[in-house]
């Protein structure tokens, strides 16, 4: 009996499946990509992206996209960007290997910066994902930059409390006196040991006996012989003990020595504990921009980092987390070859866009975007952006070809308006007003340059009303009022994880010589204050820690002094008893 | 408690039918591969494909699909652990390379860990599980088939099916 292999009859309903397939995804494939488009966009950027309306055309290879939206990653009410509409034409034939290819993107009425109702940050707020890991770890680096305020706030200098523990003197005193009385022990149990009395008692007697004798007693001469050579050996042994007692007072000495040198650390950490403002131009320009100035760096190096992330160089295999699904999502492993097309790649970008949308005459700028892609060895050639305008010329090119990545960027945005903010620890606020800003940027590996400068010829200054009758604000007011125009400029530099940093301004001068000549006698004055309350803490201890030393010493030398003394007198009266007695001269 | 019904129904459905024990055990192998795969993908298109057009048991790859299920989520640490051995094998990187730039062969998600994994796994399973389904079957039919279709209980799980022509009629 034959068995039937197909079901013939089966292709019927398995055709009206593929109908209703193609019928579902008619309906329902633009609210899927809109759905999925905002999903991984979200998912990239770290903040939300809202898109209106997104419409494919896959018979022409087109996709537009109506009313985007972008948050921004950092700012919780305010968007990256929004665009009025944009249109993709899409390669259809790399779709096929699950590929996305654009050829070129018309985007039109961009506007950034605008603001929004909701947060839209994500990466900031659950610290997941890429953008999240990235935008940690560009948080922390931001942080490692501590700028010391300056502490005018009260116009007064204070000193906080001096706790005689954290003082490194007494405890150095301490251990000294108790060396000393240590070495006045074993100096004394060296010199009992020496046995010095039997040796000068039986060298007098010899002496005397000596003093009797006749040439021909040879017997006394012998004994008078081996009373010198006792003699001897005795005085070889206080040689041996004043060697070791100059020895320790050396030392001894170099602990006083140490004792000044810890009063003068203990200097140093009182004088820290004084709230003295900077005095020296750039630590005041540092202390005035430098919170601000980071800013910028950090959002540019998150780009920066993430673009590094997305578009790894090399043709290695990559794994990334697999789509999530209610199965395990295990992980996608992306296999770039060389000569095949990127998983992504956006060969070509026109951008149009508007600045000041709000004010009478906003201003029509036009930027483009090339070769943006996943796999920036497979395709070949780097990326590069660009944008120019009445007021605005900025271009960037993130080079990810060869093993060191290379991304540079660099921009001059002119009549933005900042807002008024209040400048770090001093009592002024600065409007900036119409300023031109720049801003060059260079990560050549895990090297950073990069460099922020504003300027601005119309500031106006407030003065904060809380100090209204402080010496201080005065000062600072008086310094800072006359001036016009604002030069700030911030450089980085070094290697990325631990970067220099260095701010000046046009202020720096000008507050740093005011505060010099006002504060100056004062900070003077608190310095011998201070050092005035540490030698009342220490001198009580360190005092007799240095009588108890001399006197050691002093005693020391002088008993050695004394014995050898006595041995050398003694041997003298026996070399010349015994050269008389033998007929010597 | 209905899908439980359903099931059963399934299973005696299969094992009553009038199909050879080699169709039904094929249907289940069949129904193994959407059970233990993420649903979802290109391939498992192509096995309902061929579970439709082939003459095998529908219902034993029903049957094969609902056992399966829970198998598949059970062992997904396991594909995913063969799936990212095999990815990551040095000798084996040309032959994926040369997938993931073939058209048509990336839509397969084959770079996923777990659907490669999951893949290779039912693969190797189909030969042991379709000689034991087909060994299983004839024991069933040889043994107590026939007791089994004329209790009560066999009775009372196939008579639900009136409930389900009722069920295509009401409005």
């Amino acid at each position: 009996m034959s068995v039937k292999v197909f079901r013939w009859r089966a292709i019927g309903p398995l055709l009206i499946l593929f109908v209703i397939a193609c019928v579902l995804w008619w309906l329902f494939a633009d609210g899927i990509a809109r759905r999925e488009s905002q999903r991984v966009g979200t998912q990239m950027l770290g903040a939300k992206v809202e898109i209106q309306d997104l419409h494919l055309d896959l018979k022409n290879g087109d996709v537009s996209i109506r009313g985007l939206t972008i948050a921004s990653p950092h700012e919780a009410f305010k968007n990256l960007l929004q665009a009025d509409e944009i249109i993709a034409d899409l390669d259809m034939v790399p779709l096929t290997e699950k590929k996305i290819v654009i050829d070129r993107i018309v985007a039109n009425g961009l506007r950034f910066g605008t603001p929004r109702q909701t947060d839209g940050r994500v990466a900031a707020k659950s610290g997941e994902g890429i953008a999240g890991r990235v935008l940690a770890e560009t948080r922390d680096w931001a942080n490692q930059f501590q700028i010391p305020l300056l502490q005018l706030a009260t116009g007064k200098i204070s000193i906080d409390s001096l706790d005689p523990r954290r003082l490194s003197t007494i405890p150095a005193a301490t251990a000294l006196g108790e060396r000393a009385d240590s070495s006045r022990r074993a100096w004394q149990a060296a010199f009992d040991t020496l046995h010095l009395g039997p040796a000068l008692d039986s060298a007098s007697a010899t002496l005397e006996k000596l003093k009797r004798a006749r040439a021909t007693d040879l017997s006394t001469l012998n004994e008078a012989r081996q009373a010198l050579d006792r003699l001897k050996r005795a005085r070889d042994r206080v040689t041996t003990l004043d060697r070791n007692v100059t020895q320790g007072v050396s030392n001894l000495k170099s602990g006083l020595a140490g004792l000044d040198s810890a009063r003068r650390r203990d200097y140093a950490f009182a004088r820290s504990l004084l709230k003295l403002p900077s005095l020296d131009a750039p630590a005041v320009g540092a202390a005035l921009f430098a919170p601000g100035a980071i800013k910028p760096f950090e959002r540019v190096l998150y780009w920066a980092q993430l673009a590094r992330r997305y578009m790894p160089p090399g043709l290695l295999p990559r794994a990334t987390t697999g789509t999530s699904r209610v199965r395990r999502a295990g992980e996608d492993i992306r296999f770039p070859k060389e000569r095949a097309l990127p998983r992504f790649l956006l060969r070509n970008a026109e951008l149009s866009f508007l600045l000041h949308p709000n004010s009478d005459q906003p201003q029509r700028y036009a930027g483009t975007l090339s070769g943006l892609t996943s796999d920036p060895a497979v395709y070949g050639r780097p990326t590069n952006f660009g944008a120019t305008g009445p007021q605005l010329v900025a271009g960037g090119l993130l080079n990810h070809l060869h093993g060191v990545p290379v991304d540079t960027a660099g921009a001059t945005v002119g009549g933005i308006r900042f807002p008024a903010f209040q400048v770090p620890g001093v009592p002024v606020r600065l409007d900036p007003g119409a300023a031109v800003t720049q801003l060059g940027f260079n990560l050549n590996g895990d090297t950073i340059h990069a460099r922020f400068a504003i300027r601005s010829t119309n500031v106006r200054w407030a003065r904060d009303s809380g100090f209204a009758n402080s010496t201080i604000g005065d000062l600072i007011w008086r310094a800072v009022s006359g001036i016009s125009n604002l030069d700030v400029e911030a450089r980085l530099s070094g290697e990325l994880h631990h970067p220099d940093l260095a701010v000046r301004s046009n202020l720096d001068q000008a507050i740093a010589s005011r505060l010099t000549a006002v504060l100056g006698e004062e900070v003077a004055a608190a310095e011998r204050q201070i050092r005035q309350r540490v030698d009342s803490l220490v001198n009580d201890k360190v005092g007799p820690v240095r009588a108890r030393v001399n006197e050691i010493q002093t005693q020391a030398q002088a008993q050695v002094a004394q014995q050898r003394a006595r041995l050398d007198d003694l041997q003298k009266q026996l070399e010349q008893q015994l050269r008389q007695r033998i007929g010597l001269p | 408690m209905f899908a439980l019904i359903k099931l059963m129904q399934s299973l005696f459905g299969a094992l009553h039918s009038e199909g050879t024990p080699g169709q039904l055990a094929l249907g289940i192998v069949l129904g193994s591969f959407l059970g233990l795969t993420p649903l979802l993908n290109l391939h498992n298109a192509v096995v309902f494909a061929l579970l439709v057009l082939l003459n095998v048991s529908f219902a034993g790859g029903m049957l094969g699909w609902a056992v399966f299920v829970p198998i598949g989520f059970l062992l997904d640490p396991l594909f995913d652990w063969i799936g990212h051995s095999l990815l990551l094998a040095p000798s084996l990187r040309g032959l994926w390379t040369s997938f993931y730039n073939t058209p048509i062969v990336p839509l397969t998600n084959f770079n996923n860990t777990v659907v490669l994994g999951s893949v290779v796994f039912a693969l190797l399973f189909a030969v042991p599980l379709f000689f034991a389904a087909r060994f299983a079957v004839v024991r069933y039919r040889a043994t107590i088939g026939e007791r089994v279709r004329q209790s009560k209980f066999y009775r009372a799980v196939m008579a639900s099916k009136v409930y389900n022509v009722y069920k295509m009629f009401q409005p």
